[in-house]
């Protein structure tokens, strides 16, 4: 008796469950290198460099969306104030370049450090309120800061703590790494730091907090009566999501080198929802086809000629498909819809018979 | 269940294909490229007492060669669109296209749009350059453009002819405007007020990037003065205009002037907010920069404001001009302008200017139309008379530019703006101005 | 510390704009209370009935009241097509899936906006009510007609809907159906004509509210649209369920703004005011429990 319990202990354990992938996960994971592969390698060669530069927009905001899709899908915390997280970031990053000679990657860490403190700063008292007080919550505190931007300004160069000078005549730009100088290198860079972001996450997704988020996503009374500190694992999710959006502030203050508080209005979150939930909130590809909508098809429209209003529209109707029809976002949607389509063409070949 | 799905999404996609419908017929969609020149019908005298066919040298004739491919970039995003400036300089080249082009090349403008983000315009000027291979700029027209591209031009060796706002626009090499930008206009306006005698100065601007730069010329002019100012900032967009009101009134006092740099929209809901309040009389005098120089604030305000509102105007007056630069102006916006939205005003006005010069300097080029040639031949423009300005314009080659350094002063008059006086040099006081008349000197007035 | 008298103007401002936030705040619970939908898009139709009412007035040349029944058809259109589209979809979800629904319909009107409405070639639209023109004399500066109407009609607004929801058949139908559709469609209630004139109710508001904002604040999708955000904070401080805490947030918000305006170093964090009130309400109010915005609570 004693052995098969044994036995069952033994064969239960996590280590053996989570050993050996299967064969889908195999493919998708080789499917993704490849793809990372040749976008790190090929596309800044067969780009355009307008192109290089909205693709190093898109590996930026796809960390912006990866942190809120992680808010949003494991954990279900509407954050209505993204833009203003990313701006503390850029702000943060832009004065340590500014005032010291630091390599960039310390300085992206810190600008990552300091807006997770400022994160679970915000998220410790808020985290008493749920749902719809939360989401509208996040809303207040990221127009507040907006409108403290909109006084205090981004640092260009000017001396003291805020170090803006509003009288300069030629405002100087934030540097970049050495090794990433160019537009071609400086999109390579920003895809490593976003390679390294999404492995972070996914690091917690698979291990301890990955599943006491679904746990909390799924019933929070049974999971508190499991034992999980639900608010410890919350404010969890609300550092690891500011630390992304800080380093991604980083990354963006580097590649824009001029940072504007017009840049980053309130309505611009709202925006920033929309395209999270259409890209998917539960998986990682979600944030990636976020990333896409929200900075490579304004610049396509853009080149087109077609005016940025229409893309405000689409989003529009994104956000109202996605939550009546299709809540688990195009990274769902169209694989599966693939799928189906892929079952109807190979039924056709035999039910056809003319 | 699943028919119900269906149906919605059905719905949605109706939805979505009824505006694109809707988008595509809808005669006010500022499209980014600008949209067809008008039938280019040679030699009618569509308006005014000019044909347009004396825009281009040879009158009838289309241009057929190769194309000289010029550029520009400018805002066009919800609440602030510039769109009008480039649209209107292209429909001039269109013009010129139609009547003989630049020794028989036609000139291809290539628009590009902005919402204000740093990545586009780094991204938009790259697209420019590398990819539709421009020779020039002209008719750039943008919050932060200047700021933003402004080493790259430098590095490449573009001269652009632009609208500017930015600081950068006016303090380097590469750029130089046909307008007096924010800081300049306001100093304008400023210096109204000043030599009205009035006993303290109000400067309340928008909250967007260059608030320091502004700020210091009418400082500047006040101080020289002997005048107090007091500099305010609002955030824009203004959603409680009232305490805007009665704080500028409260702080200039009955002797005082209170002078706005805004876009016309908010400008407009300031003053009308006074008005609602009944304060427009509790100020010696209002003053505006040159966005308030419109005809639809001036009917917005109304008769209440007769001899209240002092409006600095960069650029002639159109009601009451009639030299051949202006008819030809309001010739060519009525037959090639279909894009431009807001008709006569300052926003096109500009644009023709801009294109005025730029095929002017094209025209003195020998050989083929390239970067160097191009940029060199914008550089050269010296003391050109383009008809729209106080002064004779010149580019010249300076460490800054402001060529347009003298103004008219117009007031609304109901429900029109009428010129109060006419033209102005701007004071040397602001140190900027003293140094480009160092510099360039001091421009002729045009004739 | 600038003496009183300086602060007198700003609390008849303050009034004022307290007025407005009451109206969009007001508005913003009643719906929430009749259809269990935060209507987020509440600013955007009012922008959009107040925009139509601009073009058919001073561009076709139509009199004004034509004008104004247009923006309250358009408004009340909108709503109750995107109500009778979308309410019963998302009629079993969580109050924040239908708020956020309603951003949806918010970016979508916004685009729109500024599609047909242009800002290109420096153009000012503003929208004149004939109630601006007279008014009396506070404190020094003036107070028109169209101020008093929209402070009245938020009080009205307060009182009327309140009784209307608890005491009327119709009102607790409502009220029945915010809570959850199904019992009260088992419970004999017509649903659909309830949820219908609901909807239709909202959108009407919507579009009154729109016309009085658009004169009072910015004739500007941009401004309005967005100006539902400030008003929130009101509606957060009643915690979404009392119509009268809302009315009396807002004027205390409105109040507090433009009483900072004279005070040097605070003047350009003003616009923080709501906001800040919003945060710091809400976190006192939950300092002893969790709270939580269930379909319940409706």
């Amino acid at each position: 008796m004693s052995g098969t319990v044994r036995a069952t202990r033994e064969r239960a354990s996590p280590s053996r469950i989570a050993r050996r992938p299967s064969r889908p996960q195999l493919i998708k994971a080789s499917i993704t290198t490849v793809l990372l592969l040749f976008a790190f390698f090929a596309l800044p060669e067969l780009l355009s460099l307008y192109y290089v530069d909205t693709m190093t927009q898109v590996a930026v905001y796809s960390m912006v969306t990866l942190a809120l899709g992680l808010l949003v899908g494991r954990v279900g915390l509407v954050s209505l104030g993204q833009v203003a997280v990313l701006a503390i970031g850029a702000w943060s990053a832009a004065r340590l370049l500014f005032a010291t000679t630091q390599p960039y990657p310390l300085v992206l860490l810190e600008a990552g450090l300091i807006t997770m403190v400022a994160g679970v700063l915000i998220g410790l008292p808020a985290l008493r309120l749920r749902g719809l007080y939360l989401a509208l919550i996040t809303l207040m505190l990221a127009g507040s800061i907006t409108v403290v931007l909109a006084t205090v300004n981004f640092p260009n160069g000017g001396h003291g703590f805020l170090g803006y000078n509003g009288s300069l005549l030629h405002i100087p730009p934030i540097r970049r790494p050495s090794i990433a100088a160019s537009d071609p290198a400086y999109f390579r860079y920003s895809m490593v730091v976003a390679i390294l972001m999404f492995a972070l996450v996914l690091a917690h997704i698979k291990t301890k907090p990955g599943r006491a988020w679904a746990a909390i996503r799924q019933s929070e009374p049974a999971a508190l009566a499991a034992g999980i500190n639900i608010w410890f694992y919350k404010l969890w999710a609300f550092a690891l999501a500011s630390f992304i959006t800080g380093v991604a502030g980083g990354v963006l203050a580097g590649a824009i080198h001029y940072l504007y508080s017009i840049g980053f209005p309130t309505q611009d979150s709202i925006t920033l929802l929309a395209v999270t939930l259409m890209g998917g909130v539960f998986s990682l590809w979600g944030a990636v086809v976020a990333g896409f909508l929200y900075q490579f098809l304004p610049a396509l429209l853009n080149n087109w000629g077609v005016s940025a209003d229409w893309l405000i529209i689409l989003f529009g109707l994104g956000v109202l498909q996605v939550l009546t029809t299709a809540p688990a976002g195009l990274a769902d949607q169209v694989p599966r819809d693939l799928r189906r389509l892929g079952r109807r063409l190979r039924r056709r070949p035999g039910g056809d018979g003319a | 269940m699943r028919r119900h799905i269906s149906t919605r999404r059905t719905i949605l996609l109706a939805a979505a294909l009824g505006l694109a419908a809707a988008g595509c017929s809808s005669s006010s969609t500022a499209s980014g490229t600008g949209s067809t020149p008008a039938s280019s019908s040679s030699g009618s005298a569509s308006a005014g007492t000019v044909s347009t066919s004396s825009c281009g040298s040879k009158p009838g004739v289309a241009a057929t060669g190769t194309p000289i491919p010029l550029g520009a970039i400018a805002t066009n995003q919800p609440g602030t669109s510039f769109t009008d400036i480039p649209n209107m300089a292209k429909a001039y080249f269109d013009c010129v296209n139609a009547n003989g082009g630049i020794n028989g090349h036609p000139i291809k403008l290539y628009i590009a749009t902005e919402q204000t983000n740093p990545a586009q315009i780094a991204a938009d000027a790259k697209q420019l350059v590398q990819t539709d291979k421009v020779v020039g700029i002209v008719g750039n027209t943008s919050i932060i453009e200047c700021s933003v591209d402004s080493s790259y031009w430098q590095k490449l060796g573009f001269y652009i002819i632009d609208s500017g706002i930015a600081p950068e626009c006016y303090s380097t090499p590469n750029s130089a405007a046909v307008n007096m930008g924010p800081r300049y206009s306001s100093d304008g306006a400023v210096q109204y007020a000043l030599a009205q005698h009035v006993s303290k100065v109000v400067f309340d601007q928008a909250n967007v990037p260059g608030t320091g730069y502004i700020a210091a010329g009418p400082a500047a002019l006040a101080k020289a003065a002997n005048t107090p100012i007091v500099q305010l900032t609002e955030n824009v967009p203004i959603t409680d205009a009232s305490s805007v009101a009665i704080k500028e009134v409260n702080d200039a006092g009955p002797n005082g002037a209170v002078i706005l740099n805004f876009t016309p929209p908010q400008a407009l809901v300031i003053l009308q907010a006074a008005q609602k309040l009944g304060l427009e009389n509790r100020v010696k005098l209002w003053g505006c920069s040159t966005p308030c120089n419109t005809d639809f604030l001036a009917q917005s305000l109304g008769a209440k404001w007769n001899g209240k509102l002092f409006v600095n105007a960069e650029l002639t007056p159109p009601d009451g001009t009639n030299t051949t630069a202006m008819n030809l102006y309001k010739a060519i916006l009525k037959q090639y302008g279909t894009s431009v939205q807001g008709g006569i005003g300052s926003f096109s006005q500009m644009g023709f200017t801009e294109a005025e010069i730029a095929v002017h300097a094209l025209q003195s080029i020998t050989g083929p139309y390239t970067v160097q040639s191009v940029n060199a031949a914008f550089k050269a423009v010296k003391d050109f008379n383009t008809g729209m300005l106080c002064q004779l314009w010149t580019y010249g080659d300076y460490p800054l530019h402001i060529p347009n350094n003298a103004d008219y002063t117009v007031t609304a008059n109901n429900g029109k703006m009428t010129t109060a006086q006419g033209c102005t040099p701007i004071s040397a006081a602001d140190p900027q101005i003293a140094q480009y008349r160092s510099a360039a000197g001091t421009a002729a007035n045009a004739p | 510390m600038p003496p009183w008298v300086n602060f007198e103007p700003f609390i008849v401002s303050g009034l004022a704009l307290g007025g407005v936030y009451a109206l969009s705040g007001v508005g913003l619970v009643v719906l929430y209370r009749a259809t269990g939908v935060l209507y987020l898009a509440f600013g955007a139709v009012g922008a959009l009935g107040a925009l139509i009412a601009w073009s058919l007035t001073t561009r076709a040349g139509a009199p004004g009241w034509v004008g104004w029944l247009a923006c309250v058809a358009v408004a009340g259109a909108v709503t109750l097509g995107y109500g009778l589209l979308f309410g019963p979809a998302l009629a079993k979800r969580d109050p924040l899936i239908k708020a956020v629904a309603t951003i949806g319909l918010t970016l979508i009107l916004y685009g729109v906006m500024d599609l047909l409405w242009t800002a290109s070639g420096g153009q000012a639209r503003s929208l004149t009510l004939p109630t601006d023109n007279g008014g009396f004399t506070v404190a020094q500066i003036q107070v028109t007609w169209t101020q008093v109407i929209a402070l009245a009609a938020g009080v009205v607004l307060t009182a009327a809907t309140g009784a209307f929801l608890r005491f009327s058949k119709l009102g607790t139908a409502m009220r029945a159906m915010a809570n959850d559709r199904d019992i009260t469609a088992t419970l004999g209630v017509p649903v659909r004509r309830v949820e219908a004139a609901a909807w239709l109710g909202c959108g009407v508001l919507g579009g009154i509210a729109g016309l009085l904002l658009a004169d009072l604040v910015a004739l500007d999708a941009t401004t309005l649209t967005f100006l539902v955000i400030s008003s929130l904070a009101a509606v957060l401080i009643a915690r979404l369920r009392s119509i009268t805490v809302t009315f009396v947030a807002a004027i205390v918000i409105g109040l507090l703004h433009d009483l900072l305006t004279p005070i040097a170093s605070l003047t350009s964090y003003r616009d923080m005011t709501p906001f800040v009130i919003a945060a710091i309400g809400l976190l006192v109010l939950s300092r002893h429990q969790v709270m939580t915005q269930s379909r319940e609570e409706a």
